[in-house]
């Protein structure tokens, strides 16, 4: 049995040191299954971006969670536009807790970027959010030391905060920060509690740089307001996040006094509802590209077998001389099979190379697609183009292996 | 070693019957170098393709070896040419894109065992027929008697028990053809068994029998010495 694999080598080299042989046909026959590769991996790349982006918003919103804000109107994503008015109420969220809180735990929240607190001599600019108590559950966030805000605390307007790891390290109180007066907007609270450390997120910002106050303290002292931007809220295990959504908008709608057809004044987001819209949104780009993956691939092959048929007649006397010195019909069909596969993984290599160009020239023309790497584009490039090479090497193979030697000598 | 027997080919071709070997009748001893000696348009070329196991008998036995060559499948006759049988064509039939090395080692391209010298060997027999010094060349940068030596080298690859020459010399000049009748005689001396078909009387002189063809029989065999 060695010999056999032994001579099946020495006959895919031989196969090999053809294409070698012959550059020019060799490099007609790769390039169709380079551009259908190439083209493959743009889309593979595409869907993997696709893929990524949805699990970004997954990872950032939670993949039990929705937000609702104020305002109406298309949103292209989470936090893309905080809308145009202040028509959620606090009101809003009582009424939603009221009729749906068996299904869902929701969570009014202000935040606000680049807020001055000190401590002592220490300055630092951070993000201030103003939470209602079951802002910890909705966004999954721990406390890692001292104790969470509560109702008291909400219904107290108690000047009590929680910081997180990158905050208390900046005002230099990490090593002892509870019971620490600090200045949030210059007025004093007194830090309850240290937040769960939850470090960078996959959009690269800093998750522990922030305080958190009570939602009515902060709406009082901080963000002098009256009406809130969002709610945000998490479905309970066991209830579907499409229905609660459908519900939240329901309540809403009555509350608002919206009627049939009238457009509504807030916009509701769930991670599904993103990732559908991001699905949408490249389904177009998607079809094109495999289509015409595809396309490439099948022209490539018929390409790829017609030259090798010119090939066969052309070395008609090469295959009778083969014949003559003891190779079996069978000898001379993988010879040219190997040369086909070979030249459509050639073919493939190029491609995947080639693949880089969309993979890095998209993104700048059209910044909404994601594109990303795959090694997928590897194993579907691998099987995609040796299929090509077996299915269109095969005709230009038997017509080489049926030849008897006489016919091939003459 | 080898015998025919009544051996007879016809083609059909569009339903048409064409005979052109009426039955053969001949025998070739171990190391005996026979020239088959026949007109263009005798069954010549027919009767080398059956010697050659390129193509099999309507009906007649081949012995080989004691062996009925006309039983075996498509596989075992390559299996045979490639160990047992080594070809020279009239022209030289080189593979024009490798070299003269490869081309002396492609047989071995299709043996059942690669063996662990065989470029020694192909050096040594490319020594043989004055070639070391070209080994690496293309076969078109050499004459045409250098490429017939070539094929030569390449025909004694595999060690064959058979030679077999189809108008070895048809295609060159006199001095070529004499180089490569003295390179076969010197195989000869060395016991190889040889077959050379040819129409030329003093090309067959040298070897030490003529079977002479006439339509598609043996009209008459002759020893030289």
């Amino acid at each position: 049995m060695k010999s056999r694999s032994g001579r099946l080598f020495r006959i895919f080299g031989h196969a090999v040191r053809a294409l070698a042989d012959q550059k020019g046909k060799t490099i007609l026959m790769m390039l169709g299954t380079a551009v259908g590769i190439m083209l493959l991996t743009g889309v593979v790349g595409l869907s993997r971006g696709v893929e990524k982006r949805i699990e970004e918003v997954m990872a950032f919103m939670g993949p039990r969670s929705g937000m609702v804000f104020a305002g109406g109107g298309r949103l292209q994503s989470a936090g893309a536009r905080a809308g145009s008015g202040s028509t959620l109420k606090l009101q809003d969220v009582e009424t939603l807790r009221n009729k749906l809180s068996d299904r869902a735990v929701f969570s009014a929240t202000l935040r606000r970027e680049g807020v001055q607190v000190k401590y002592e001599g220490q300055a630092w600019e951070t993000a201030v959010f103003a939470v209602d108590p079951d802002f910890p559950i909705v966004s999954d966030w721990a406390i890692a030391a001292g104790e969470p805000l509560d109702y008291h605390d909400e219904k107290s307007l108690a000047r009590s905060c929680l910081i997180g790891a990158t905050v208390a390290r900046n005002l230099m109180i990490e090593d002892d920060p509870l019971g620490k007066k600090i200045l949030i907007n210059r007025i004093p609270f007194t830090v309850k509690g240290v937040l769960e450390a939850k470090g960078t997120n996959t959009m690269g910002m800093d998750m522990d740089d922030c305080v958190w106050t009570p939602l009515s303290t902060g709406m009082r002292r901080i963000f002098h307001a009256t009406s809130i931007r969002m709610v945000r809220f998490k479905v309970r295990e066991g209830y579907s996040i499409p229905e609660v959504r459908e519900e939240v908008e329901r309540i809403l709608k009555e509350a608002h006094k919206i009627k049939e057809g009238e457009e509504i004044d807030f916009t509701i987001r769930t991670p599904d509802f993103i990732a559908k819209r991001i699905m949408e949104m490249t389904r177009t780009a998607r079809l094109v590209g495999y289509s015409l993956a595809i396309v490439a691939l099948l022209v490539g092959g018929i390409v790829l077998m017609n030259i090798l048929l010119l090939s066969v007649s052309e070395r008609v006397p090469e295959i009778g001389l083969k014949r003559a010195v003891g190779a079996t019909a069978n000898d001379i069909f993988l010879e040219f099979i190997m040369e086909s596969v070979s030249v459509s993984v050639l073919g493939m290599l190029l491609g995947i190379i080639l693949g880089f160009i969309p993979l890095l020239l998209l993104p700048r023309l059209m910044p909404m697609l994601p594109m990303a790497f795959s090694f997928k584009s590897l194993t579907y490039g691998f099987i995609f183009s040796a299929a090509v090479g077996i299915f269109f090497g095969v005709q230009p193979a038997k017509r080489a292996s049926r030849l008897t030697p006489i016919e091939a000598l003459r | 070693m080898i015998e025919l027997r009544g051996v007879k080919k016809t083609y059909y071709t569009e339903g048409k019957e064409t005979p052109v070997l009426f039955g053969i009748d001949f025998k070739i001893e171990e190391g005996d170098y026979t020239a088959i000696m026949a007109p263009s348009g005798t069954g010549k070329s027919t009767l080398l393709n059956i010697l050659g196991t390129l193509d099999k008998p309507t009906e007649g036995k081949y012995l080989f070896r004691n062996r009925d060559l006309t039983e075996l499948s498509d596989d075992e006759l390559s299996r045979m040419r490639n160990k047992s049988i080594g070809f020279v064509f009239q022209l030289f039939n080189l593979l024009g894109r490798v070299s003269v090395l490869e081309n002396v080692l492609l047989p071995l391209l299709y043996a059942e065992t690669y063996p662990k010298e065989a470029r020694e060997r192909a050096l040594r027999l490319l020594d043989m027929v004055g070639l070391g010094d070209r080994v690496h060349f293309k076969p078109n940068a050499l004459s045409g008697g250098q490429q017939q030596r070539v094929a030569i080298a390449r025909a004694l690859i595999n060690e064959p028990d058979l030679l077999l020459a189809d108008e070895p010399t048809g295609n060159l000049d006199s001095m070529s053809s004499e180089e490569i009748l003295q390179i076969f005689d010197e195989i000869h001396r060395k016991g190889r068994t040889i077959v050379v078909v040819t129409h030329e009387r003093d090309v067959a002189l040298r070897a030490d029998k003529i079977i002479t063809m006439k339509d598609g029989r043996v009209f008459s065999e002759e020893r030289t010495r």
